[in-house]
């Protein structure tokens, strides 16, 4: 071998590693961009999975409770007046403290505190006449303290905790009584807007219910789409024009289709809006030709010859295309159907514009009632200027990372399971 | 007696035509191979037979095929029953992605032959007895076809082919993707299966045209050049092109 060769053959390998090289190298970048954004997001949103409680002690007194029968029954437990007695197993954590100044104490624990002593109550009727200890949800002021994400040596005219509510948190924090549990009202509660009762059960109930009008709605008349112009559709200029058009449509941003929805669906046909059916539809319209595009992608995929081999038998156009075209692209089908609902999924803007960004404090029990979507409700949250927002924000893209990721694998568990190989 | 009479059959390809004035006398219960070099037309000719050519858009079939008195190159014929009486196996081997008993009762099932599960039951198990794959799967008719070997699946593709019980079966160089032993047991299968339908064979291979047929038709360029009994053909041909195309000297 000469020296010429053996330079040439030097240089070919080098090339080859260097490109090696760079294929790592982008690829490290991604997983580092990757890496620094979920580190933003759990570092940020772990802390909204935990949820912190004031102990403190409530004396059931049938005077205050406004109670005359001898055994109340259930209607007397939940007609009684709860005001004076909640009050008091706040105001009772600092005895000395002059009456006009109670509304300290008050502030320290969830708006919703005397709904929390009626139901201690109501769960165990015979705490009737007893003082017993009782768990409250903490403001969310008190919450971002004892989480240490409340900064303590700001002026206290700058603080929304002041000094005396400090002393009262550090005195009940020594005692053991302020306890931090898993935050199942995360899960539970509908959005409010109180940080510490906020919650994601209604908007991720109505991505549910859009979801799954978006699917009834775009998978049958995408497949049946698809399946004509694969199979039955002449080749002429304008099934090409209708194909452009499809492509086109995929590629329109999804705003214009929220305009779409906002001026056809609510504007004609009156639609009950901020509800996941409109958002539902308007959706399906974005993910119409994903599903289109997939399903065709799969059906040209299956092979010429199991089509001739089925005519060559004597079966039908509509034979060769129900019992085997369409059985297998099914998988393909299916897997950018999952696809397109995850792009779904993620979509804000068409749902702004038809009014799923309404404040929705019930959880929809169906795809007629008023809900938020998870995006919308990240969007919500992130314009909100409490501390308990923030992390509520990365909580919630938690979530919605979750569903994305399920979702994703479902569709590749889809290809891979029920793809039959032929020869 | 004629089976298949074929007329000044021309094809187009949009502009481009393939065949030209094909006239072939096709006899019952024979094998009659057609051979000629690729491109020649040997394999669209056969496509008119059970009318393949209409899944091509651009395809235009002129002249007159005529089936025991039945015009073939009509639009009023129905496809469906046509092929219901002109099977086909393909260069490839292509069964069902289903169980071998699907692939077979396929047929029988979309043109209603049987009426019950035991007269299904025995269709499938005739039709693989005649291709000569019963014994090799009968204890695995559930499992999927495709997992067969290729020559194997070939004969699964012929299974198929007759449990309709078609009057001709069009093959489409069925050995092509097979191994000689493969072949070996196709060609036998194919000297069966004479005794009761007529066969129309594609072929590359001379050999396997001098041994299995007992007519050929050489195809050149689109042209039906020599169409005769094998024996003359591959030992006294009439015509030049004949000659050479057999000895090796082209093609």
């Amino acid at each position: 071998m000469n020296n010429y060769k053996k330079n040439l053959l030097k240089k070919r390998y080098n090339a080859e590693r260097r490109f090696q090289w760079y294929g790592k190298i982008a690829i490290g970048l991604a997983l580092t961009f990757l890496a620094v954004f979920m580190f933003q997001i759990f570092s940020k949103g772990y802390s909204a999975f935990q949820k912190t409680w004031i102990v403190t002690e409530v004396h059931y007194d049938k005077e205050l409770l406004l109670i005359d029968a001898e055994s109340p029954s259930k209607d007397d437990l939940e007609n009684a007046d709860y005001y004076d007695v909640a009050y008091k197993a706040m105001t009772s954590l600092d005895p000395g403290l002059p009456e006009e100044e109670d509304r300290q104490l008050i502030q320290m624990v969830s708006y919703k505190y005397e709904t929390e002593v009626k139901d201690l109550l109501l769960k165990n009727p015979d705490f009737l006449g007893k003082i017993v200890p009782i768990k409250l949800t903490a403001s969310d002021d008190v919450d971002q303290v004892h989480k240490g994400n409340y900064p303590r040596d700001i002026p206290e005219k700058n603080r929304r905790v002041n000094d005396y509510q400090l002393q009262i948190y550090d005195m009940l924090n020594e005692r053991g009584d302020i306890l931090s549990e898993f935050n199942i009202s995360f899960f539970t509660n509908p959005d409010s807007r109180e940080a510490e009762l906020a919650g994601i059960a209604s908007s991720f109930m109505g991505t549910v219910f859009s979801i799954l009008v978006c699917l009834a709605f775009s998978f049958p008349i995408a497949v049946l789409a698809a399946i004509y112009l694969e199979e039955f559709a002449p080749k002429n200029k304008f099934t090409d024009f209708i194909e452009v058009n499809i492509n086109n449509l995929a590629a329109v941003p999804s705003i214009v289709f929220g305009l779409l929805g906002l001026g056809i669906l609510l504007a004609v046909f009156n639609l009950p809006r901020s509800t996941p059916l409109v958002g539902g539809i308007t959706l399906s319209l974005m993910t119409l030709p994903t599903i289109i595009i997939a399903a065709r992608a799969s059906l040209k995929a299956v092979p010429p010859s199991i089509r001739e081999a089925a005519l060559a038998m004597g079966a039908s156009n509509m034979q060769t295309t129900m019992h085997h075209t369409v059985p297998l692209s099914m998988p393909g089908t299916l897997s950018g159907t999952i696809i397109g609902l995850a792009q779904a999924l993620g979509e804000t803007a068409p749902l702004i514009l038809i009014g799923m960004v309404a404040f929705v404090n019930t959880i929809p029990g169906t795809p007629v009632d008023p809900a938020a979507s998870l995006p919308v409700q990240i969007y919500i949250w992130s314009e909100s200027a409490e501390r308990g927002f923030v992390e509520k924000v990365s909580a919630c893209i938690m979530v919605l990372l979750a569903f994305l990721i399920l979702m994703n694998l479902a569709a590749q568990i889809v290809r891979h399971k029920f793809e039959k190989k032929w020869s | 007696m004629s089976k298949i009479i074929a007329e000044n059959v021309n094809v187009y390809y949009g502009s481009k035509q393939a065949l030209f004035d094909v006239s072939i006398d096709i006899a019952e219960k024979e094998v009659t191979a057609l051979i000629g070099p690729s491109g020649c037309g040997k394999s669209t000719f056969l496509r008119c037979l059970n009318r393949m050519n209409d899944v091509i858009d651009i395809c235009r079939v002129e002249g007159s095929i005529k089936m025991d008195d039945l015009e073939l190159n009509s639009r009023k014929l129905d496809v469906v029953r046509l092929r219901e009486n002109v099977g086909m196996v393909f260069q490839k081997p292509n069964p069902f992605p289903k169980t071998i008993y699907e692939n077979v009762a396929y047929g029988p099932t979309i043109h209603g032959i049987a009426q019950s599960k035991e007269e299904m039951d025995q269709i499938v198990e005739t039709s693989l007895k005649k291709a000569a794959l019963w014994n090799e799967v009968k204890d695995r008719l559930d499992e999927i076809g495709t997992g067969l070997s290729g020559g194997q699946q070939q004969r699964l593709c012929i299974a198929r082919a007759i449990s309709v019980s078609p009057e001709v079966i069009l093959m489409d160089e069925p050995c092509s993707a097979l191994d000689p032993i493969a072949t070996a047991q196709i060609e036998e299968l194919i000297d069966d299966l004479k005794k009761e339908v007529t066969i129309v064979i594609v072929t590359h291979s001379m050999s396997q045209a001098a041994r299995v047929s007992q007519k050929t038709g050489f195809f050149h360029l689109g042209k039906l050049i020599e169409f005769g009994s094998t024996e003359k053909i591959f030992k006294n041909p009439d015509k030049q092109q004949t000659q050479d195309y057999i000895t090796g000297r082209f093609g």
